[in-house]
Parts: structure tokens; sequence; C-alpha cells
């Protein structure tokens, strides 16, 4: 709907989304009370076209006080979702998860799109510096708020000191993590662009893959603090070995599938993209590849090594009003909110301390790398969020370690519940602080090329 | 989903590119409009045939087609009073609309009558099966006027109206079947009676057409305005279908509402109209793989009877147009042939009942509605081009790549019935 640099809407106009507002949730309400047993092959439906309206339409009416519009969508999840209206019950939410999939494949085909290797490249000190230090130093901070709230963490009472150095660790590994869809939206929405922007949306995509690595190395010496029957074994660096060559090899060859189509074809390429984005993560998934480090190479591929990046852009960012709704408005119902309620105060610490070693060690790492004004005062802002990512991570984690895996899930979820919440909001305050939202000569925000070299990132 | 699926998906989108890449240049060729192929290679497919695609496989697509099926409804309604960049004129929706219910009307009654004097089905069930049969031999599809105006370089009052009949035509399946729905005894409306269960779903999609029409607003914004219109009609096709009323119904109603409501309808009609083909294709080719060769007895004979009944109420059409039509004269009684081609809205009707009312009755149906499509495909476009020479609304032109459902990219932005461009 409306976007950065468009007129304001009057009092009129958002009167009337919020009666549309009201009569979509009081058309849904009234059809789950006529019908409740409904068992009917579009219950899917009606909850996909539900939450991308109510999203819609919340979306712009938390514009009037500032807040992004993925807070619209998550809200529209939350109130819509099993724990408050249960318009969209949990066995639908489940079923959404296929279209999640999609979605994450469509913002990772984005991502890696918009990054472009003469971006990359003079970002390369300010990234590399920032990469190291926000890994090293967040990592060890979440680990060592863990090990200082295990006494009042339920999944780890009776766990000795070295087991839960050793889940510390699988956690800090997680707060690592970062959520390229939140950082896509909000660039997606603002239009924005600047150091800020291109700072934030290379960093976000690149810790993608450190994240993977990190993660690897985290298991196996989880397994050994906890005295895993496994023990130390190298095999890890094979199968992370084998996921992220897999994931390379897959996602470059469809890259130049994706742009011979657009050059040879170029017709109906939303119906590629959803086919790619169903059936490619699946097929990624059985062979334990990562779907969004193959959907990123193949945009980067795209990109940087054919002539038809912009056109993919184009053709992604029409589906972004779609995609971004049913994306978060899906996490939003996803929001676990009575397991919130019983986890709040530590999942609040945890989130707490997170928050702050992101943001020491951004000022840290700006301050290493030389990095402009703008990205030394707002650079952490982007690293805030947390969303699906994070998640599959805690899911991942949960199966290499079934013993605590239900409780570490739970508290993977609260956390990310609070910074999904809380990151998109500093994240636009802080584009708008830097001056990168206020551009009306970018009616369309193409991408994030670094045109004018000058403000493109750090000299 | 079953691993299955992703193997039928994988298979559907190779057969959807390889039909990308040789439009044109093949089947239309032969004067059959893209579609049929992939009602055939559905029945290829098949469990009756080939057995790749089994029953429990196709069945976990029937959300998607559910919803395919609605939106091909809405595309169907917001163009109904629309042709190109004018509006349908009133003579030619009500020609459309009446002789299309006539059409309907003779093909069910000679089924009717069929069913008891073979005793294929149960009384309880002819009644619906008639219906069915009548509500999917009845539309002429808009594609394949398009296809001839635009290949041929048809203008005049013949092809304006012919475009204006087979827009409009699409109206009396989509409320036939809205009836079906609405008369199923296990509708959980159950305290009101059939025409209310109607009427809801009716207006429904009138409040929600109104509804998406207001929040379009003054300033249309394509890419923005998706999420919007996605939202509305998903919405109301999973509310419609929950209240077990027919979701093809209050979505045609719903794009009708925002043809004449909207003042961007020009602008969504554009928008929405390439999306028409990529979502027919997978409804043609499941419908295709749910044709069921024995569930009814007498099958080939019923199936003639209603195809015997098409033929000669579009003579009897035909003339009636001879009369009734401005400089149909010349154009001689095969004119009403020439609208025999059903379309995408035939065939989803047929598979909405399938999906809604499954049985033998519905069986029945959805057999006649691709034994029409074959048969309209084959025969129509011939006969339509043949009487728009014969009226002289034909010129001499090298035919244009013709683009029976095509995106308007494909098309050249002349409106089908307006003659070629000077």
């Amino acid at each position: 709907m409306s976007a950065q640099g468009e007129p304001e809407k009057g009092f009129g106009s958002r009167s009337i989304q919020a009666l549309a507002l009201a009569a979509t949730f009081g058309v849904l309400f009234a059809a789950t009370r006529l019908a409740p047993e409904f068992e009917g092959h579009l219950r899917t439906v009606s909850a996909v076209g539900f939450l991308l309206l109510a999203g819609t339409l919340l979306s712009e009416l938390l514009e009037i006080i500032g807040l992004p519009h993925l807070s619209g969508y998550l809200l529209a999840g939350v109130l819509g979702g099993p724990h408050v209206l249960h318009l969209v019950d949990h066995h639908t939410v489940e079923g959404l998860s296929r279209v999640n999939a999609l979605a994450l494949a469509l913002i990772a085909l984005a991502g890696g799109a918009e990054l472009r290797i003469d971006t990359l490249r003079g970002l390369s000190k300010s990234l590399g510096v920032a990469m190291l230090v926000q890994s090293v130093f967040v990592l060890a901070a979440s680990a060592g708020a863990f090990v200082a709230l295990a006494p009042s963490i339920p999944f780890v009472q009776g766990f000795s000191f070295w087991p839960v150095l050793g889940v510390a660790l699988l956690w800090g590994v997680l707060s690592v993590s970062r959520s390229p869809a939140a950082c896509l939206a909000i660039l997606s929405q603002t239009r924005a662009r600047g150091p800020v922007s291109t700072f934030s949306l290379a960093f976000v995509m690149a810790s993608d893959v450190v994240v993977v690595v990190l993660l690897a190395i985290a298991t196996m010496i989880a397994r050994l603090l906890l005295g895993s029957a496994e023990g130390f074994s190298l095999h890890s660096f094979e199968a992370l070995g084998h996921e992220l060559l897999g994931s390379v090899a897959v996602g470059t060859t469809l890259g130049l599938v994706l742009a011979a189509y657009l050059r040879l074809v170029g017709g109906q390429f939303l119906l590629v993209l959803l086919g790619v984005g169903f059936v490619l993560t699946d097929f990624l998934r059985y062979v334990h590849f990562d779907p969004l480090l193959a959907f990123l190479t193949a945009g980067f591929v795209v990109q940087n090594m054919t002539g038809q990046g912009a056109r993919l852009l184009h053709e992604v960012e029409k589906m972004a009003s779609v995609v971004f709704v049913i994306f978060f408005a899906t996490a939003g119902a996803h929001l676990d909110l009575p397991l919130l309620a019983r986890l709040w105060p530590v999942a609040l610490v945890l989130a707490g301390s997170r928050a702050a070693a992101t943001f020491v060690a951004a000022r840290l790492s700006s301050r290493l790398a030389g990095d402009v004004p703008t990205v030394r005062a707002w650079g952490w802002s982007s690293l805030i969020s947390q969303a699906g990512l994070t998640l599959g991570l805690a899911v991942v984690v949960g199966r290499a370690f079934p013993t605590f895996a239900e409780g570490f899930r739970s508290l993977a979820i609260a956390v990310v519940a609070l910074n999904e919440v809380i990151g998109p909001i500093l994240f636009k305050l802080a584009l708008e602080r830097a001056g990168e939202t206020h551009r009306e000569d970018l009616a369309v925000r193409t991408s994030l090329a670094p045109k004018p070299r000058a403000t493109s990132g750090p000299a | 989903m079953s691993g299955g699926v992703e193997v039928l998906l994988g298979l559907l989108i190779l057969a959807y590119l390889g039909s990308v890449l040789v439009a044109g240049r093949t089947i239309r060729g032969f004067g059959l409009p893209s579609g049929a192929e992939y009602l055939v290679l559905g029945v290829v497919l098949g469990p009756h045939l080939l057995g790749v695609v089994q029953r429990s496989t196709v069945k976990d697509f029937e959300p998607l087609l559910g919803a395919a099926a609605a939106w091909l409804a809405f595309v169907a309604g917001l163009g109904f009073s629309i042709v190109g960049e004018r509006r349908v004129r009133l003579r030619g929706a009500v020609l459309g609309v009446v002789s299309a219910s006539f059409v309907a009307g003779l093909v069910g009654g000679a089924l009717f009558f069929a069913l008891g004097a073979l005793d294929a089905l149960s009384p309880a069930e002819r009644l619906p099966a008639a219906l069915g049969a009548g509500a999917v031999s009845c539309e002429s599809t808009r594609q394949a006027v398009r296809w001839i105006v635009e290949r041929h370089g048809a203008r005049g009052p013949v092809s304006d109206a012919m475009a204006d009949i087979a827009r409009t035509s699409a109206l009396v399946p989509v409320l036939v079947l809205g009836a079906m729905f609405a008369m199923a005894s296990d509708a959980p409306l159950e305290r009101l009676a059939a025409p209310a269960r109607l009427c809801v779903g009716a207006a429904l999609g009138l409040s929600l057409g109104v509804m998406a029409a207001v929040l379009l607003g003054r300033e249309f914004r394509r890419d923005e305005s998706w999420g919007l219109l996605l939202g509305t009609t998903l919405l109301a096709a999973g509310v419609t279908t929950r209240l077990g009323l027919s979701a093809m119904t209050t979505l045609f109603v719903m794009g009708l509402t925002l043809s004449f409501v909207s003042r961007h309808r020009f602008e969504i009609k554009l928008m929405v109209e390439p999306t028409e083909k990529p979502v027919m294709l997978p409804v043609v080719l499941f419908a295709g793989a749910y044709v069921d060769f024995d569930a009814v007895a007498w099958l080939p004979a019923l199936v003639a009877v209603a195809l015997a009944a098409r033929v000669a109420a579009e003579l009897v059409r035909g003339v009636a147009f001879t009369k009734l039509v401005q400089g149909a004269k010349g154009a001689g009684p095969l004119i009403g042939l020439g609208l025999a081609s059903t379309g995408s809205i035939s065939l989803a009707v047929a598979f909405s009942a399938f999906i809604r009312l499954p049985g033998a009755a519905s069986s029945l149906v959805l057999a006649i509605a691709a034994a029409s499509l074959v048969f309209g495909e084959m025969v129509a476009p011939a006969l339509l081009r043949r009487a728009l020479e014969r009226a002289g609304e034909t010129r001499a032109v090298a035919p244009v790549e013709p683009s029976p459902l095509s995106s308007p990219r494909a098309a050249p932005p002349r409106a089908e019935g307006t003659g070629p461009a000077p």
C-alpha cells in the first residue's frame, strides 16, 4: 500500500481502512462460529487471505504511529492466531509453513540479487571486521548470559557447569543469527538507500553462511561438553562441507537457469519462481542442503554473472507486498503467547543482553574498520531482528540434542518473539534517523547498488 | 503433501515451460486454442489410462485447485462487462445470458430424459446431473472469439456481438453451480432455505467487492494492490467454502462488482488477466486426471446426447442470431456453432462440483465438460471464422500471432470485436 514518499493519508482513508479491518475480522469470525467443524479443503486458503488482508490493513493503520509495516503483519497474525481469536488454528498455521518456505526462498533470492560484487568489494573491510567482532563478542556475551541465568532456566536444571556451558555455546550461536527477511522487508517498505542500508543488507545476508559454520563447530564442542555418546568426530565438518558446497553448487546452477529463462523466455516468471520455490526447497532439504544459502547464491549469480539482475529484482519486488505479509503474519500466528508469558523474565534478559552485546560489538567493529559516521551510529540496528532462520537453527540443535530439545526450542521461540517485534521497529527508526528513507527521487527501489559511490559505504 | 505431489508439480512445471517455449507453433496451427492439450494430458496421466497420477495424489492438490477455480471465476466476473477498452453492450449482454440459459436448458433437459430412459443414475441424482450438464455446456469461451478476431482481423457488429455474448455467457454456469451448492443437503447453513444460501454467497461477493474497490482507492498502485486483491479473494473463497457455498459464484460476483464499482476496473483487469493462463492450466490438467470413464453406465451415450443437444441448441441459437444481430444474416445459422467453444470456466465449474458433491452425477458432469471442451475447440473456431468471413467482417490480412489465453503483452492492445488497429 503506501510507501515512503507517498502523500499522507487523511482521516477518511484511515477510517475506511479501520472499517475494512473490522469487517475482515468479522467475516472470518462469523464463518468460524457458523461452521466450527470445518474440515474443508480451503481452510489454508482462507487463512492466507485473512492474514494477507488483515496484515496489509493493520500495517497501514500502525503507520500512523510510525511503526513499520512488518509490525502490522505480525500483529495481525497474533490477533487472528490460535492464542487470541483463534481464527487461524494450530493445524492451519502448521500448514502454512510450506508457504513460508516459498517466502523464504524468494526473500533469499532477492537478498542475493541485492548483493553486488562492487558493493561487497567496497565494504569488504567493514564487513570482515564486523563479522568477526559480532560473531565472537555476541556469541561469548550471549553464552555468558545463558550460564549466568542457568539456575532460572528450567531445562538445564540439574546440569553441572560443563554441560551448561555446552548448551550456552549453542545458545550463543543462535544469538549470532539475524533475520534476512526482516531486513529486506524494512528496506522494501522504506525504499531506503545509503550506507546503513547497504551495510545492513550485505552483513545480514553474509552472516547466514557464518552462522551455519559456527553451528557445526559449536555442535561438535557441545557434544564433548555434554558427554554425548557420539563424542568428538570430524564427520560434522564433512557434513558441513557437503552442505555448504552443495548449496552453493545448486544455487549457482539455479542462478544460471533462471538467468537463461529470463533471457530466452521471460514470460510468466512469477510461476517459475513459485515452482522453483516450492519444489527446490523440498529437494534441497531432502539432500540436506541449505535452501537459504542456495537461493542466496542463485540471486547473487544472476546479479553478478549475468545481465538479468535488475529484471530478477523487479520480478521479485512485484511479489514483495504479498510475500512479506504472509511470511510475517504467519510468524505472528506462530508466536506462542502462553509460552512467552511463562518464560518472559528469562527471555527478556537474554534478549536484552544480546541486544547490548550487538550494540557494543557494532560500535567496536565500526571504530576498527573506520566506517562512515552513520554506519558507526546505526549499523547495529538491523542486527537485532530474529525470525524464522533462528527458529530453524533451534530445530537443528533440537535434532542434535534431543534431551533438551523441547526446552531449548521454547526459550528460542520466546526470545525470537521479542526480537521479532522490537528489531524491525529499531531498524526503521535508525534508517529514518540516518536520513536514508526520505529519498523522493526513488519511486521504485530497484536495487541497493552503489550508484553514487561516495554514499554507498565507507571509503 | 506427499512425495508424489512434488514429482507431479515438477511435471506440471516442465509441461508448462514446454508449452511456453513452443507456443504458437504447433497446436494452435490446427485450430485448437491452448488448454485442451492439458486436458488430454491429464486424462492420459490419470488413473484410468497410464496411472502415473493416482487419485490420492491429485487429492492433495484440491485446496489449490479449488482456489484456482474460484480465481478463474473472479477473472471472468471482472471481464464480464468489459471487452478490451469498452463496455459490453446491454443488448449483447442480454443475448449472451438468455441464449446461454437456453442452451443450458436444452442440454440439461435432453440429458434428464436420457438418464431416465437409460436408467443410468438414481432418480435423486438425475436433476443435479442435468443441471450440471447444462451448466458446463452453455458457456462460449471468450478466448476462442478473441483468437479468431485477432488472428483474422475481424471487425464489425457481428464480431462485437460475438465478443459480448461470449463474455456474458459465463454468468449462467457460475450461477447454476451456486444453486447446486446451495441445494446440497450437507450445507452448514442448513437453517436457511436454498435461495437464501445462494444470496448469502452473492452478498459476500458483493460486499467484499465493494470493500476491495474502496480500499484500492484513488491512486492505483499495481504491485501494491496485489496484497489487497489476493487477500479479499482468498478470504472470500475460504469463507464461502467453509459455509458450504460455491466459491466460484462468490468470486464471480466479487469480480463483477469490482468491474462496476471500481474506478480502476481497466487497470485491475489488465493486472489479473495474465494470471488466467497459469491458473487455468493446472485446473484443466487435474480435471482431466479426474475424468472417470467407468463412473456411470452408458457414459459414451450420455455424453453423445449432451453434445448432440448442444449442437441442436447452437443451431437454433445461430438462427436467432441471424435475425437479432445486425449484419449477421449473411453469416448463416452455423454462427451458433461458432460459439460452441467451452473454456476453463465450464471445466472449473465441473471440477468444483466434483470436489464438493462427489458421486456418479458429478463424474458424469465432468466427463461431459471434458468432451465439450475438446469438441468445442475442434469445431467452433473454424466455424466462427467462416461465419465472420461470410458476414464480411474478416480482412485479408496476414495472420497475427494468436493469443487465445495469453497475457496482454502477447496480445496487441486492441480489443476483441473491435477490428485490427488502423
